[in-house]
């Protein structure tokens, strides 16, 4: 039903009556003008308007861009198993044998924050595109574009899910990655929550501002690898291979603290905690302290950071949407 | 709310009679009839303006729009594509929009439909609009063509319900065959304008926009697309068309819009704006002879600004 209302409600504004019941009824007026400019909060409520009323075009979408990554290839959506496999071989033969450190079990320290890690640069390079890539569409058709950002993030669901399925079988076959498993585990949904909130506040900002700039596009790959070498993925702050105190001299307490207290940083540590555990150094009287681990603990969890990244990923999430209404009305026009 | 769907339900299928089969056509003259000039207004338009802005288009550098901040040189980058619009679409009419190119046409559909946002002026529509304005693109190339319609149903609104029930009558008026089941990629210009065309009026809207696209399709499309057309009227809905096709204007509209340099120059019956139209266009194709002369005798410098549009070619829509 209110899908159908839509229709006529649009993007436009109403000005006689508010209320869609009676706009709907036998002969729907709807006006637009350039008189009208919504306030921020008037904006985020057709937003949330347009999405609600939209789920089934959401839906539609996703299952459309989920189909086409298959489409082109032989093995198709096997690569969505495949991907995390390779990557993980190519990581481990690299880290362990190449740089001959690693600690121990480095699989699933590994796995615990690169598969979350693809699945921020998969989204958010997918959102980039998002508005851009369907320009025929936007000249051909008036729809609520805000849901083509989100699509992009529902897509990227498949990443984590399927990245998420591959690390936990792995866990579950190699005997020596099961002691990892623990109760802490639990933490993994909440903590992927947070994060779909921040890449979604951020996906509204790329995928506008990308309409105007299509610059954005290549750097957010620079940005993107860059922080693949600078988040916690490969090494942790923890652990003797990344070497905390090692970092913080080469890069001063202000350069640690960006390092370490960044949204990213946070919620891949949390990941990692959650599902490896607390790497640490042993120190071995007489001898070079060695790298281990021990089972998180409930205390081990950062929550005053987490819910920080929530709260300030809520808040740029409320001014993304805004910004991207705001900048809406011109997509048709530049594109 | 829920009448409104049962209606739509009620009114489709009439609809694709009277277009499926051809014995018993109704002609135009009976569509034409019912419009009196008292009809309800679908669209109502005042003083409509779209004003582009140059800044942000493709070939926009941020060199360049940097520049344009600080000097704060705003006022040559932008362009009305269409200014003080007026005009009152009622239902039962079917209005034909011509004008050479460039001078606005689509851009005023575009607006229509709330594509794009006036940047002065009030549209006022009364009715739920269904749109055609391009063949090219279709809604997802990777998709098939049943895919398709179910995706053009959710991005315009309408209940899956409804779609389930008028998916068949789409398929069978694209007429496809098996194409339907393959991606849109691989149709046929022809078969992807059936296909819009089917879409676009068995969602059976009030008010129907359609752009450049009668010319596409072979004869049997577009008489089937004629008899669409005729029962959208007689139904008593409006349809606003653009169009190079002038035998389209004085066969089917019955008023036409004559659109030059982003002003609405004439709105009148179908014959006499036509009349105009060609009547400026080949005032249009003779200036330019013109002034090609004047170039080739050297009075003037050889540059394209010191020629006019040439007449009827398509030319390349950067703005759209």
């Amino acid at each position: 039903m209110p899908e159908h209302r839509s229709t006529t409600l649009g993007r436009v504004v109403m000005v006689p009556c508010l209320d869609p019941m009676q706009i709907a009824s036998d002969a729907p007026a709807t006006f637009r003008s350039s008189a009208d400019r919504p306030g921020a909060l008037e904006l985020l409520a057709t937003a949330a308007r347009e999405v609600s009323s939209r789920r089934r075009l959401i839906r539609y979408l996703v299952r459309a861009e989920i189909k086409k990554k298959g489409t082109d290839t032989v093995l198709g959506n096997v690569w969505w198993v495949l991907d995390p496999l390779f990557s993980l071989l190519v990581y481990v033969f690299v880290m362990s044998i190449v740089f001959a450190r690693g600690q121990p079990e480095f699989g699933v320290f590994l796995l615990a924050a690169m598969i979350p890690f693809k699945w921020f640069t998969g989204t958010l390079s997918d959102s980039v595109t998002a508005v851009v890539s369907q320009g025929q569409l936007i000249k051909q058709i008036q729809f609520p574009k805000i849901v083509l950002p989100i699509v992009s993030n529902g897509a990227g669901l498949v990443n984590l899910g399927v990245g998420m399925l591959v690390l936990f079988a792995i866990v579950l076959v190699v005997p020596e990655y099961r002691p990892h498993l623990t109760i802490m585990v639990l933490f993994v949904p909440v903590i992927a929550a947070i994060q779909a909130v921040l890449m979604l506040a951020l996906s509204m900002f790329l995928s506008a501002f990308t309409v105007f700039y299509r610059d954005i596009g290549i750097v957010m790959g620079h940005l993107l690898r860059l922080l693949f070498y600078v988040a916690p993925i490969l090494w942790s702050f923890e652990a003797e291979m990344g070497r905390g105190k090692a970092i913080h001299e080469a890069v001063g307490p202000l350069g640690f603290s960006l390092l370490r207290d960044n949204p990213v940083a946070i919620l891949l540590e949390s990941y990692r905690k959650a599902i490896y555990g607390v790497p640490y150094q042993q120190v071995v009287p007489g001898g070079e302290p060695i790298a281990a681990w021990r089972p998180a603990t409930f205390g081990d969890m950062d929550l005053v950071a987490l819910g920080l990244v929530l709260g300030a990923s809520v808040l740029l999430l409320v001014v993304g949407t805004i910004t991207f209404k705001r900048l809406e009305p011109a997509f048709a026009k530049v594109l | 709310m829920r009448g409104t769907i049962d209606d739509q339900a009620t009114t489709a299928v009439p609809a694709t009679q009277a277009a499926g089969d051809g014995t018993d056509t109704p002609d135009m003259a009976t569509a034409v009839g019912s419009t009196t000039p008292e009809a309800p207004a679908a669209l109502v338009v005042r003083d409509l303006g779209v004003q582009y802005n140059l800044r942000f288009t493709k070939d926009t550098r941020l060199r360049k729009s940097f520049r344009s901040l600080l000097r704060r040189d705003d006022e040559d980058k932008r362009f009305w594509a269409l200014r003080h619009a007026e005009f009152t679409v009622r239902r039962g009419e079917s209005v034909g929009v011509i004008g050479p190119n460039g001078a606005g046409k689509s851009t005023l559909l575009l607006a229509l439909a709330g594509i794009i946002v006036p940047s002065e002026g009030v549209i006022e529509v009364n009715g739920h609009i269904s749109t055609l304005l391009s063949l090219q693109a279709g809604f997802d190339q990777d998709l098939s063509g049943e895919d398709n319609i179910h995706l053009a149903g959710a991005l315009l609104g309408i209940p899956y319900e409804t779609m389930e029930r008028i998916a068949p009558e789409i398929i069978e008026f694209a007429d496809v065959g098996a194409f339907i089941d393959a991606p849109l990629k691989t149709y046929s210009s022809g078969m992807r304008a059936r296909l819009g065309f089917a879409i676009a009026t068995a969602v059976d809207p009030d008010i129907l926009l359609l752009d450049e696209v009668l010319q596409t399709g072979d004869e049997v499309f577009r008489e089937k697309s004629r008899q669409r057309i005729i029962s959208v009227l007689q139904a008593a809905k409006a349809v606003v068309l653009v169009t190079h096709d002038m035998t389209w204007v004085t066969e089917f509209c019955t008023r036409a819009l004559l659109i030059e340099d982003g002003r609405v120059v004439m709105d009148g019956a179908p014959d006499e704006v036509v009349r105009t139209h060609r009547e400026h266009s080949q005032a249009r194709r003779a200036a330019r002879r013109e002034r090609i002369e004047l170039m080739r005798r050297g009075e003037i410098a050889i540059d394209p600004k010191n020629l006019p549009a040439r007449e009827e070619a398509p030319r390349r829509r950067r703005r759209g």
